[in-house]
């Protein structure tokens, strides 16, 4: 069973009375454990394909499955456990809270999930030394640089073990060798945790780096290819994570 | 934590609106124990005069309480009248003559005769603080009220002249040396303004006070205020006092049912301020925390929207909003509370005639309580806004 399908997925918005079809009709498959980027151009859907996925925004028509489950015929408070449960979200914008700290940022998706909260902080402490920011835990986001918040929201965005992280730019705001960093950065997570990544971006070097790039052109599918292996796995060949690896 | 440091972070915002809290709360709190103090008074009085009926000459006001003249020859024929179970004549007298009143909420201080049928019939209890009760035989002594005899510093064994001199006495103005032997516990009435004496020595100082037209032509001690009159159990005292109108045609017996419901306008008057500045501080505060809540929540778009993605039901936004905007009444009720407090408590020590306030438990449960559900029904609208709100539009909000 595929982690995710996407059958015939259509979004119609309604702008100034004329309808703007932002997804006209995609239908894929992403196996668990993929690693799978997301390319086109602005206006080509790409966001709006990540929303849907994410249960952000329901489809004007065409189901999301998530592990088999038709996500279309849960509500809106299944829909938010379903979000905390499994799925995490890294923004363009890193967007994170202004009045707490790293550590309590990262702590965030599980105020309301209601999980464990000392096993919730030892594995945040954890991800922080994952990310290197072991030493920043008490810093507030203004006090982080660019490429420091955005470690921040990878970390809370692994905190409820997602099997799902969906990244919209993720690497959009930081300067090219911020973004080669955190690429190889989530390339290791993804080795090491197998939890499928699915990334919106415009950078083609970046996407090249992935297994697999869909294409997306005026909210239809124009492209779906399997990179060379020895080219993704070349650039995330960094030390092993002994508390990531083996946890799925 | 996250909360306080939302209300941090607009230090200066929130502040303005936590003063907006503040200052309905002040308000509604000094006026609020200026209602309880009256409202003390006036149940006192319900108390006592619903239970007795008071009987004085037919030509005077007995609501004045001074003034009116009655012979105690009367006593026997109201004593004859069926229902009646005891009678206690009275005499009063003003304690402090010629003081200048301004505007007193409170009873001015005044001399009694104590009532010997006082403790076994009257549902208001007196009790002493400190020695022991005068008695009908006594001759110079005074039980003084809680206030009484804060005013004046006295305590058992203290002497006392009554009444009091006044700075413009008349060349024939007397007075008498009392001594203290007891001081009564605090009632928050009318008893805490008063210096009771035996029935005599209460004849002695009206005689005193006779008009000249009076003074010497009449016997001091064949004078009274008034009678205090109580009923046998079960007898209907509006109908008694009738019966005593009927009975004894020279005096008045005013039916408890009169008095006590003219006490209650009076009080109602003071229910009335309370209500209206509670609703004052319900639109001052009430308005800013709508304002404050509204602003953040317009500044915290892409928060809610990233909590929402993050997995936070409208519930949890709903109950974030709400408790920052409790949060800000409880300050505010808080800090109003006790700067009204502090007020009343510094007005009432430099009042020497028992005070014009009292904060009671009730009040300051109503007070915090009343700012708390102020905030919360405030943010209430601004918190359903924010609950609502796409996360999708949310994040992406400028």
């Amino acid at each position: 069973m595929p982690a995710m399908r996407l059958q015939g997925l259509t979004k119609h918005y309604t702008r100034a009375s004329q309808v703007v079809r932002a997804l006209d009709g995609v239908s894929l498959e992403i196996e668990q454990g993929e690693f799978v980027a997301v390319v086109g151009r602005s206006g080509s859907g790409k966001t709006t394909m990540l929303d849907c996925a994410g249960l952000l925004m329901r489809p004007t028509a065409g189901r999301v499955l998530l592990d088999g489950v038709d996500t279309g015929a849960l509500g809106e408070r299944e829909r938010a456990e379903l979000r905390s449960r499994r799925i995490g979200f890294i923004f363009q914008e890193f967007n994170l809270l202004p009045t707490l700290s790293a550590m309590e940022n990262v702590l965030l998706p599980l105020r309301y999930s209601g999980a464990d909260r000392r096993a919730g902080r030892r594995r945040a402490e954890q991800l922080l030394e994952e990310m290197g920011l072991a030493a920043r835990a008490s810093h507030r986001p203004s006090e982080l640089s660019g490429g420091q918040q955005q470690r921040v929201a990878i970390a809370r965005s692994l905190i409820g073990e997602p099997t799902l992280v969906l990244g919209d730019e993720p690497m959009g705001e930081v300067d090219t060798e911020t973004a080669e960093m955190l690429l190889a950065l989530m390339r290791r997570i993804h080795r090491e945790s197998r939890v499928t990544f699915l990334i919106v971006t415009h950078d083609l070097d970046l996407a090249a780096r992935a297994d697999r790039i869909i294409h997306l052109r005026d909210g239809h599918l124009v492209g779906d290819e399997r990179v060379d292996c020895a080219v993704s796995t070349a650039a995330a060949s960094r030390a092993p994570v002994a508390s990531l690896a083996g946890r799925r | 934590m996250e909360i306080i440091r939302n209300l941090w972070r607009r230090k200066l915002r929130s502040a303005l609106t936590v003063t907006g809290i503040v200052m309905g709360i002040f308000a509604l709190t000094t006026m609020g124990a200026m209602a309880e103090h009256f409202d003390a008074l006036i149940n006192g009085g319900i108390t006592y005069y619903g239970s007795n009926i008071q009987v004085a000459d037919a030509n005077s006001s007995i609501t004045s309480g001074f003034g009116g003249y009655m012979s105690l020859s009367t006593l026997a024929q109201i004593e004859r009248v069926a229902g009646v179970a005891a009678a206690t004549p009275f005499a009063n007298e003003i304690a402090k003559p010629g003081a200048v009143s301004v505007v007193n909420m409170g009873i001015p201080d005044y001399i009694s005769s104590i009532d010997p049928n006082w403790d076994h019939y009257s549902p208001l209890k007196v009790t002493l603080a400190h020695g022991r009760w005068v008695t009908d035989a006594s001759r110079g002594e005074v039980d003084l009220g809680s206030a009484f005899a804060a005013e004046f510093h006295m305590q058992v064994g203290g002497t006392i002249a009554l009444p009091v001199r006044p700075a413009d006495a008349q060349p024939d103005f007397v007075n008498h040396r009392f001594t203290v032997v007891g001081v009564l516990d605090e009632t928050l009435t009318a008893p805490d303004s008063a210096a009771y004496v035996s029935l005599h020595d209460a004849q002695t100082l009206v005689g005193d006070s006779l008009p000249s037209a009076l003074a010497g032509r009449v016997d001091p001690y064949q004078i009274i205020s008034g009678v205090a009159v109580y009923a046998k159990p079960g007898v209907n005292l509006d109908a008694l006092a009738e019966r005593i109108n009927a009975a004894v045609p020279t005096v008045e017996a005013l039916k408890p049912s009169t008095l006590v419901s003219a006490m209650k306008s009076g009080a109602a008057v003071f229910t009335v301020m309370t209500t209206a500045t509670a609703l004052l501080a319900l639109i001052i505060g009430g308005l800013s925390v709508v304002n404050t809540m509204i602003m953040s929540v317009s500044e915290r778009v892409r928060e809610i929207g990233l909590k929402k993605a993050v997995g936070a039901r409208t519930r949890h936004i709903l109950t974030e909003f709400l408790a920052e905007a409790g949060l800000m009444g409880l300050i505010g009720g808080m800090v109003g509370f006790l700067l009204g407090f502090a007020l009343t408590t510094l007005l009432d020590a430099g009042d020497a005639s028992g005070g014009l306030f009292l904060v009671t438990p009730g009040l300051t449960g109503l007070a915090i309580g009343f700012a708390v559900a102020l905030g919360a029904v405030a943010g209430l609208l601004p918190a359903i806004r924010a609950a609502r709100l796409d996360p999708v539009a949310a994040l992406r909000a400028q």
